[in-house]
């Protein structure tokens, strides 16, 4: 009995979090109180608390996670300065001409919004009041529309430079090195940030490719209402929207990949860059600025008090031997790595339903990446694999993060069974890469290895 | 009259959170700053700033521990809502007097009490970097652990003066 405490602590973190108590200190203070109960049982050792400090000023001190605020304040700045707008509304008088082509427009907005926001809420609500209005009054179908645009909406997750992949990618290292270090490995090799963004630039584009094909077809017979009143759009004024925000993702993402700046140096190089086009925008004042700040402010210290409050839980877990329970479960399951792979993918895919992807990162993912390390998992590869599953477990309905949005925003008319059906299709197509990469691993990692 | 006291008690109570988070929240200003020079000034004038750097790492650390007691007040650290947005106000005020009482509150003493040691040691022999360059203020920036906690058992016992006596 004593041996499964560490999941009895996970389960009873599990259900407290769902009275809906802040995450951060839900984790926190569960953790703590079970840390007391169990050492009045002297199956804990509350010494072990003694090492919060430390750990906390090891959070403190991470300076790969100092990327994180400037990322954010870079996405958050793009969208008060209504940068994201102008580009949807130009983008759909522009593309709405021809069959298919508003569909193409707001994948294309969308990667590039994903790429510079990456903040999976403000994408799905923009487009969702800009772009599907639009996508009603030209005709097309409720569940196509809905769908495209949640699925581009969740984008944000993996396409480069993501808040997401910085996370993912500083827990992955660490949990490398841990990995490498328990099987006597003491040169240990590392992973970057970078190479997690090149790693994900191909399944992106890939999924990006398997949007449009699959919204081409379906709109390929479509009758759709011609706007009488043509608001023709030079070329031009497009290039104008287009250029700065794609220009910026160049600029941090080359930057990165040629190995200019790390990625910390590339996101404040970022925010910058968003400074620079909020004012030739003449939409930078006191005003935006200060509630810009405020903003990142509080998303920055709502991640960071997340990952003190994962490391309290993890430090309990720990004390009460769950990293030994993990490795004998893994074990026991048959079909070794891959057996365990579908295990983990299958609970993550679960628990993305109710966690976001910081909970999932700062507390799944250090438990189970070193032992799926240890079996053989490439951790770039994982890392790929974990987001992708995320960012589908967000559009599965009834409780995928993207359909709660776009509910929010969506006319009455819209239906909220025809917001579920549109997405299967496009959750079926994440799933197929995900397949995809299992059985064809080089994908990810060619591009890292390449460069 | 009885409203009016825990008013104020409460309003005093967030007094420093929310200056801390205020003017912590202005820090990524700073950050964007530091971070750009970094890079210009190594790859223009070729010299690399610790100074620079630690600053920056400071400022961060800074940033997020000093916001958090502001950005509870503002209800800005996410919960997981799929049930909780559903529930009634009455229900709601419930879970948060429970939740700060008995997961917000500890955390917070744990924290307090376990960095104590920690920071008075690193005061008691000045601690400084241990880059050559960097800053000679390790024990300041290790204050924030002692802060932080602080700021936070201010803005509960607040947000609890609040669900307790000041709901509408």
């Amino acid at each position: 009995m004593i041996d499964f405490l560490p999941l009895v602590l996970f389960a009873l973190v599990c259900i407290f979090l769902l009275f809906g108590f802040p995450v951060a200190f839900t984790l926190a203070g569960v953790s703590i109180i079970f840390a007391f109960i169990t050492s009045f049982f002297g199956v804990f050792d509350l010494f072990l608390l003694e090492t919060l400090p430390n750990r906390i000023f090891g959070v403190m001190t991470n300076s790969t996670l100092i990327a994180v605020p400037l990322f954010i304040f870079m996405g958050v700045l793009l969208e008060k300065s209504k940068v994201a707008e102008e580009l949807l509304l130009k983008m759909s008088y522009f593309f709405s001409g021809f069959r298919g082509g508003l569909g193409l427009s707001v994948i294309f907005v969308g990667a590039l919004l994903a790429a510079s926001t990456g903040i999976v809420g403000a994408t799905v609500i923009a487009m969702g009041l800009i772009s599907l209005p639009a996508f009603l009054k030209q005709g097309y179908p409720h569940d196509l529309s809905t769908g495209l645009i949640s699925a581009t909406g969740t984008l944000g997750q993996i396409i480069p430079p993501s808040i997401a992949l910085v996370i993912l990618g500083d827990v992955l290292s660490s949990a490398y090195q841990q990995s490498q270090l328990s099987q006597g490995i003491f040169t240990a090799k590392t992973i970057s940030v970078g190479d997690l963004f090149l790693a994900a630039i191909v399944p992106g584009l890939m999924l990006l490719c398997f949007y449009a094909i699959y919204f081409l077809f379906k709109s390929r017979n479509l009758e759709l209402i011609s706007n009488d009143e043509q608001r023709s759009i030079k070329a031009i004024d497009l290039i104008k929207v287009i250029a700065p925000p794609f220009l910026l993702i160049i600029t941090v993402l080359g930057s990165i990949i040629f190995g200019i700046a790390s990625p910390t140096e590339a996101s404040g190089l970022g925010a910058l860059g968003a400074i620079l086009i909020a004012m030739l925008n003449n939409k930078l004042n006191f005003q935006t600025l200060s509630e810009t700040v405020k903003q990142s402010a509080a998303i920055t210290s709502m991640v960071f008090i997340i990952l003190i409050g994962a490391s309290v839980f993890s430090l309990v877990f720990r004390g009460l031997g769950g990293e030994e329970l993990i490795e004998q479960i893994f074990n026991s399951i048959p079909g070794g790595l891959f057996g365990s792979m579908v295990l983990v993918m299958v609970l993550i895919f679960l628990l993305g339903f109710i966690l976001d992807f910081i909970e999932i990162s700062f507390v799944i993912v250090p438990i189970v990446g070193p032992v799926l390390m240890a079996m053989g998992a490439d951790p770039i590869w994982l890392g790929i694999m974990i987001a992708i599953n995320l960012q589908t477990s967000f559009l599965t309905p009834p409780f995928g993060f993207a359909l709660f949005y776009l509910r929010g925003v969506a006319p009455e008319s819209i239906k909220t069974i025809s917001l579920y059906k549109g997405v299967i299709p496009f959750i079926g197509i994440q799933l197929g890469l995900l397949v995809l990469l299992a059985i064809f691993p080089s994908i990810v990692s060619f591009l890292p290895n390449y460069l | 009259m009885l409203k009016k006291i825990t008013k104020t008690i409460e309003n005093i109570l967030n007094l420093f959170p929310s200056f801390f988070g205020k003017i912590s929240s202005w820090l990524i200003l700073l950050m964007i700053f530091l971070s750009s020079m970094i890079v210009i000034l190594r790859y223009v004038f070729e010299i690399g700033v610790v100074a620079m750097q630690e600053l920056l790492v400071y400022s961060h650390g800074m940033l997020f521990l000093f916001y958090a007691a502001l950005a509870l007040k503002d209800d800005a650290h996410v919960r997981v809502d799929i049930f909780y947005r559903e529930l009634s106000v009455k229900r709601k005020r419930m879970i948060n007097i429970l939740g700060n009482l008995f997961f917000l509150q500890p955390f917070a003493w744990v924290i307090l009490i376990f960095s104590f040691e920690y920071v008075y040691f690193s005061w008691s022999i000045n601690e400084i970097s241990p880059e050559p360059g960097g800053l000679p203020f390790v024990y300041l920036f290790k204050t924030s652990l002692i802060i932080f906690p602080i700021l936070l058992i201010f803005q509960s016992f607040s947000e609890l003066t609040k669900l307790i006596f000041n709901y509408d």
